[in-house]
């Protein structure tokens, strides 16, 4: 109670970002560091909450990044090893409308943050037992378990971030969390290779060992992850005390039965949404292999080239963000995310020149089109069903990650890469035909989805006046 | 589908050339030596009774043109192609020369004057190397004593002869097995023959016409010397000119009929017309052959050998004479980690043998139905639905006007 009184009062005698007067610098850092009003303070708990995603992304895509290693030492076909990806989406079809529930009225978000990464924690450790043991069907329980926390654990972190900054903040810190997210990837895909052959040196034979110390020692991210969690709910806790702030909610509302309320073209949105994710996402948990064999390149390269995306996404997403709210026109952002692509995979597929540019065109088309594609959904569907088609919107992604994740790896089992970049071509081509009907429908109804953001200012001062 | 010019070491990048144009133009079949599309193909095995059977003659008769090959066992397995101007040439063999110690002319193609090329291919050895050797050893590794394949006893043929598939079946054995590593295991040649084009259902779908035939070599349940033996094979043909010239690498775009193989390889076996020997370089280790069970194949360049080093065949000494110069080169099948032959002891490779242009391969009509779908409709349907909003714009500005 005194420790409380003490904090309290020292929290009224400073100013928010005021230095205390008289006070010397050493003993005014430490205070703002641990108070929760100050920046100093909430720069620390933004990090925690950055390294929160840090281990799920991480090792999300450690298949991709030892694709041959997990063909080979497991003796599975392309099949069976895109089932790893496939095992990952198939919870998130159900969760994506449980997450923000479970948040709010079950866990809380302290609790739910820490249930969710330990789910992270768990499965990658049983990811890596089913290499350790040799029994592939634990690799695919091992990443069931995973995919339940994954996801969820990254709509608790957003509600760790609408809860700890607002307003304009809010946008940058979303930024910084997907960037991080991103590095997480990138880390993987450049440094699992190489932790591979280390261990293999060590332990003197390559084999389903090797793999699952690997895949252990790379679960250590997730370790991380769950120490932030901790420590940011114990600080969440701590400034819920001090501030009487109360604990964050997702203000999520999900009511299945608005989905008959979705208009035409929101559902062209859903349909472009789940046609081009099928193409960047299983793409790259394949492109290690295909690099390494249509190319020529070594491994280490190949997983480079595989990262890029990545790379690029990291500081490409808040530019491009900052480019489609000052711009507007959010359809002709998307035509050009969804051509560039198809450019992309046309390289890939038809040509041999460098697939570095092919790869940082689909880096800085993914980029733009993450920006430009989900907020458009805000501006078809109002406010109390915004949780509805969001959580729609994820769960059908998913689902078709799930499906096309196994279909891609039959067509690369019977029929080669160029069959499979065909598919993909055909999938971006069926993003690109809804784009085309989402911008005719919307100038046929005059709707508003390609408006400027002049336009869209002009539209709101009209409407209160 | 790239225009690859002259092969340098190593590996090279190919862009597409108008040879793609040009090819998807010609994907519907592509046209064989002298512009032959079908011949008459007929396999027969001379000899008499008591003769060792084990010679197998595939006449390809077209318009105006006769290929010959004369594959046989005797000796290490070996065949001799040619190729004449005219639907009426036959083979002339001379038994008494051919199984005598000097072979020369017990071949001959008459009338002489007809051959346009003629040229042949000896598979010499099955090597055997030990794959895991430390890493500072030259891939493939230590080499074990390779196995002869004029030392081994061959079967007879006319039970393996089949009429409607064109093919033949020469399965051996080395004579002395002291160790019995082939107690159980065979090496096989399988001899195909095509009346038209075409391409497979097995792996690696080499594309074929009438000017080819398929080689399939297929080692079973031998024995390895090691726990992770990578066997290879050492072929001949015969030395032309100073330098034996070298094996082009094409590298493509195009994977659809050997997944993840993106290289074929051929050798050119003389100049214009010439033969020509392709093959993909990969090899399977499971009779289901597929990506699961591919084996990377590694050949060594050409180099010229002499003929006091390799065993004999006497059906190349019968129709080309004695021959001092040849040119060798070893495909090796397999790495030392990934699939192998240790998984159920079954190697198998395929080659195509034939005269004139090798065959190009050009994209499947599915894909080209794909990739115009793919491109059109998003195309057309915006072309149509923007001019619908014109006509309706146009239309609409009409009725403004009225008070």
């Amino acid at each position: 109670m005194e420790e409380e009184e003490e904090e309290a009062r020292a929290l009224l005698a400073g100013g928010p970002d005021q230095p205390r007067s008289g006070a010397p610098a050493a003993s005014g850092a430490p205070s703002a560091l641990c108070d929760p009003g100050r920046l100093a303070h909430r720069l620390v708990v933004l990090l925690l909450m950055c390294l929160l995603g840090f281990g799920s992304y991480f090792c999300y895509d450690n298949p991709a990044a030892l694709q041959s290693q997990v063909q080979r030492d497991m003796k599975v076909n392309t099949t069976k090893f895109m089932l790893l990806y496939a095992w990952y989406s198939w919870p998130n079809v159900v969760l994506c409308f449980l997450g923000g529930f479970l948040i709010d009225r079950v866990f809380g978000i302290r609790w739910g943050a820490i249930i969710f990464t330990c789910f992270v924690c768990v499965g990658q450790v049983i990811f890596a037992l089913g290499g350790i043991f040799n029994a592939f069907w634990l690799m695919e329980l091992g990443r069931f378990v995973f995919g339940i926390g994954g996801e969820s654990l990254a709509v608790a972190q957003n509600t760790y971030a609408v809860s700890w900054f607002k307003g304009k903040e809010l946008n940058l810190v979303f930024g910084l969390q997907l960037s991080m997210a991103r590095i997480g990837s990138t880390v993987n895909m450049n440094l699992m290779g190489w932790l591979y052959s280390k261990i293999e040196a060590s332990l003197g034979s390559a084999g389903p060992t090797t793999l699952g110390v690997t895949l252990l020692l790379g679960g250590m991210t997730c370790i991380l992850s769950l120490c932030c969690a901790f420590a940011l709910a114990y600080l969440d806790q701590r400034a819920e005390r001090i501030l009487h702030k109360d604990q964050g909610k997702t203000g999520e509302v999900i009511k299945l039965t608005d989905i008959k309320d979705f208009s035409l073209p929101l559902w062209l949105i859903f349909i472009i949404c789940v046609c081009y994710y099928v193409v960047v996402f299983p793409f790259i948990g394949l492109g290690k292999v295909f690099f390494i064999e249509k190319f020529g390149f070594s491994s280490q390269t190949a997983s480079a080239v595989n990262s890029v995306v990545y790379v690029i996404s990291a500081p490409m997403s808040p530019l491009f963000g900052l480019l489609v709210d000052k711009t507007g026109k959010n359809i002709i952002w998307v035509l050009c995310a969804v051509t560039t692509t198809l450019v992309s995979h046309m390289m890939l597929a038809f040509t041999a020149w460098n697939p570095w540019i092919a790869m940082c065109l689909l880096g800085l088309a993914y980029s733009l089109l993450a920006c430009a594609l989900w907020p458009m959904v805000a501006f078809l569907v109002p406010e109390h069903q915004l949780g509805t088609a969001y959580g729609f919107m994820q769960s059908i992604q998913n689902l078709g990650l799930a499906i096309i994740s196994i279909i891609a790896g039959m067509i690369l089992d019977t029929r080669g890469y160029l069959f499979l970049e065909v598919f993909f071509i055909g999938c971006v081509s069926l993003a690109l035909l809804s784009v085309v009907l989402l911008y005719l429908v919307n100038h046929a109804r005059g709707g508003n989805l390609n408006y400027s953001t002049r336009q869209r200012e002009e539209m709101k001062l009209s409407h209160t006046e | 589908m790239c225009s690859c010019g002259e092969p340098r070491r190593g590996w090279r990048r190919c862009t597409p050339s108008p040879m793609l144009l040009l090819s998807l133009l010609l994907s519907t079949a592509p046209f064989g030596f002298l512009g032959e599309e079908t011949r008459q193909v007929s396999l027969e095995v001379p000899g008499w009774p008591d003769s060792p059977q084990n010679l197998l003659h595939i006449q390809a008769v077209g318009t105006n043109s006769t290929l010959h090959y004369v594959w046989s066992t005797l000796g290490p397995p070996a065949v001799v192609l040619v190729a004449t101007n005219t639907s009426h040439s036959v083979l002339h063999i001379n038994w008494t020369r051919l199984l005598s110690p000097e072979p020369e002319g017990g071949l001959t193609v008459l009338p002489m004057e007809s051959v346009q090329f003629s040229s042949a291919l000896i598979f010499t050895r099955l090597l055997e190397f030990d794959g895991v050797s430390e890493a500072t050893a030259k891939p493939p590794g230590k080499p074990y004593p390779s196995y002869s394949l004029a030392e081994f006893s061959w079967n007879n043929i006319t039970n393996s002869l089949h009429p409607d598939t064109l093919s033949a079946t020469f399965q051996g054995h080395p004579k002395d097995d002291p160790t019995g590593a082939f107690a159980n295991g065979s090496l096989a040649f399988r001899v195909q023959a095509f009346a038209r084009s075409g391409r497979p259902a097995r792996p690696p779908r080499l594309l074929h016409t009438a000017d080819t035939c398929q080689l399939e070599v297929t080692l079973v349940g031998a024995s390895p010397r090691g726990n992770r033996s990578l066997f290879g094979i050492e072929v001949a043909t015969l030395g032309r000119g100073p330098d034996c010239g070298r094996i082009q690498e094409q590298h493509s775009i195009d994977d659809e009929y050997a997944p993840a193989v993106f290289q074929l390889d051929q050798l050119l076996l003389g100049s214009v017309p010439s033969g020509f020997v392709q093959w993909r370089p990969v090899a399977f280790s499971q009779e289901q052959a597929g990506r699961a069970s591919a084996l990377s194949c590694q050949a060594s360049p050409l180099h010229p050998t002499l003929a006091h080093s390799l065993p004999q065949s006497p059906v190349v000494q019968a129709f080309f004479g004695l021959q001092q110069n040849y040119c060798t080169f070893s495909l090796t099948f397999g790495a030392s980690t990934g699939p192998g032959y240790w998984d159920q002891r079954y190697l198998s490779w395929s080659m195509l043998l034939g005269v004139g242009p090798p065959p190009v391969d050009a994209l499947s009509p599915l894909i080209l139905g794909i990739m115009a779908v793919a491109l059109g409709t998003p195309g057309l349907v915006l072309l149509g639905g923007g001019l619908v909003l014109l006509l309706r714009r146009k239309h609409s500005s009409e009725y403004q006007s009225i008070n």
